[in-house]
């Protein structure tokens, strides 16, 4: 039995607080989607949970199965059984994606695991996904598509065993039959008693998952949690419903500073 | 793997190497003189091992035409200057394969003459610079003649108190039409004292040319260390997997296995 247990959370980013106090609890065997609209917390709320250096909580509390996790360093909340799949993962160049791998399983390791009995599992992983292998070998990340990025996320999910998962927009990016091959995984790894807590913005990934709760966060809160029949309300509907019938000013997102890129070497290396 | 020694011709002014296979795979033990002349003769491939490199060595190479050169080696202890000259004759091609973990002082000095048309040189290097080393690689490959092909590819890892610096030049000289050059030089900077200078520079006195180069150097940044951390590594673990990133490729022109034991080995042992 997994617990994760968020108490009055508040939490900022530069200055700036978005989680304006949080209450959830999630538990294993269990599928928690959570929606909202952009700008609201959702991601700030996994980056939080996961202990991103940027976000700096304010007050609250988070317990995994007892053990106040906000103590803890990014690393050990993986290890006590954490996982966040990212919205954009990153590319870390020379970096094997298996010898990544194999080392992330290792750390949770007394004794490390076998060459044989790794890549057996990692064949069986990539098997599931429907990965080329070669995925598997390659610099972790580089040059990835944005799919394939997606699907090197549930890899990892499968190969850690988390206790409780978090994905980030898992399904951005991925077309049908990707969206159908994560959405197996998904299922599959609820039966083995994970619990997950998944952010998306389209009602086809949660009609494949049937998620066993709904949340949604508006301004930095939660103002619903229920059984999962909100999330087809606001598939057809949007979030008006929340405004009308529960009177919460939804605000704004407050628009962006021009986003500028500057610009750098190639660094690429030609291989002739 | 077994080689041939080639040290028996160690008393004469100039090696002259030819082999019966192809390629023929040889070693030379630098550590009883300073200045070497090898010569490799027309129509050979020569696999050559340099062992036990010591305190400021010289090389002069020249590969005559169609032959190609393989060269590789493994710097450790002290090393404080290294001088190779090279130059390759028409249709030749020369490989070098430098894993560099020696300890304190280097000025290491390359220079690569493609000479004749259809030559290639290709310059690969891994430097790990910790403590309170000092080094620096300048790196040269002068294209003299038309088509040839000339890449120089260092990565190299920064930490402690330590200096490392890439510089050299990708020089395309004039009526070396159709030739290709390419740069790259990445530094991994770990620690708030250590320093790193990547200085790529390129001259083109040609057209019709192909000329690119990349520098980075820089910290791990945040978001990888969030991403390999949020898996469980720690920061320590991170850190290791990024550095064998940026020097284990070496390993690829390493044919023994027992060197390549040797160079992973090291890098574990001085990280």
């Amino acid at each position: 039995m997994s617990k994760l247990v968020i108490k009055d959370l508040y939490a900022s980013v530069e200055g700036k607080q978005i989680l304006k106090g949080i209450n959830l609890e999630i538990n294993d065997n269990e599928i928690v989607a959570l929606l909202g609209p952009n700008g609201h917390g959702k991601s700030t709320l996994l980056n939080v949970i996961m202990g991103h250096p940027r976000y700096v909580v304010d007050s609250g509390s988070i317990y995994l199965d007892g053990k106040n996790i906000l103590e803890m360093a990014t690393d050990e909340r993986a290890r006590a059984g954490l996982f966040l799949a990212m919205q954009s993962p990153s590319e870390v160049p020379g970096v094997s994606n298996s010898d990544f791998l194999r080392s992330a399983v290792n750390a949770r390791l007394e004794k490390p695991v076998s060459t044989y009995k790794f890549y057996k599992a990692l064949d069986s992983a990539t098997k599931q996904l429907k990965m080329p292998f070669d995925l598997a070998t390659r610099s972790l990340n580089e040059g990835f598509s944005g799919g394939e990025k997606k699907r090197n996320e549930m890899l990892q999910l499968i190969l850690l065993e988390p206790k409780i998962a978090m994905l980030d927009e898992i399904d951005s990016g991925l077309d049908v039959d990707a969206i159908n091959i994560v959405s197996e995984v998904i299922n599959s790894e609820k039966e083995k008693g994970r619990g997950f807590l998944i952010i998306s913005h389209y009602a086809r990934l949660y009609d494949l998952i049937n998620p066993t709760r709904a949340v949604v966060m508006i301004n930095g809160r939660i103002v619903i949690d229920s059984d999962p029949s909100v999330i087809k309300r606001i598939d057809k509907e949007g979030y008006e419903f929340i405004k009308t019938e529960l009177g919460i000013e939804i605000a704004k997102e407050e628009p962006n500073m021009n986003q500028t890129s500057i610009g750098s070497c190639d660094v690429k290396v030609k291989t002739e | 793997m077994e080689r041939q020694s080639i040290n028996k011709y160690l008393n004469k002014d100039k090696y002259v190497l030819e082999g019966k296979n192809s390629p023929t795979f040889m070693v030379l033990d630098c550590q009883n003189k300073d200045t070497f002349n090898i010569e490799i003769k027309e129509n050979q491939k020569i696999n050559l091992l340099l062992l036990n490199i010591k305190e400021n060595t010289k090389f002069d190479f020249n590969v005559l035409a169609n032959s190609s050169l393989n060269l590789k080696t493994v710097l450790k202890g002290e090393v404080k200057s290294l001088n190779i000259n090279a130059k390759v004759q028409s249709n030749g091609d020369m490989h070098v394969y430098c894993a560099d973990f020696s300890d304190g002082d280097v000025n290491t000095i390359v220079k690569i003459d493609l000479s004749e048309d259809n030559t290639t040189a290709m310059w690969h290097l891994a430097s790990l610079s910790a403590k309170n080393d000092n080094k620096e690689f300048d790196v040269s490959l002068i294209h003299n003649a038309k088509n040839t092909f000339g890449l120089s590819d260092n990565y190299g890892v920064s930490k402690d108190d330590a200096r490392l610096v890439f510089s050299g030049i990708s020089h395309i000289k004039n009526g070396a039409k159709y030739s290709k050059t390419r740069q790259n030089a990445k530094i991994m900077v770990f620690d708030d004292l250590s320093k790193a200078i990547a200085r790529p520079i390129l001259k083109i006195d040609e057209n019709e040319i192909e000329a690119s180069h990349g520098a980075s150097v820089g910290k791990i940044n945040d978001e990888s260390m969030f991403y390999l951390t949020s898996r469980g590594l720690t920061e320590e673990q991170a850190k290791e997997l990024i550095t064998m990133g940026y020097l284990k490729p070496i390993l690829v022109g390493f044919e023994d296995e027992e060197i390549k034991e040797e160079i992973s080995s090291l890098i574990e042992g001085r990280m």
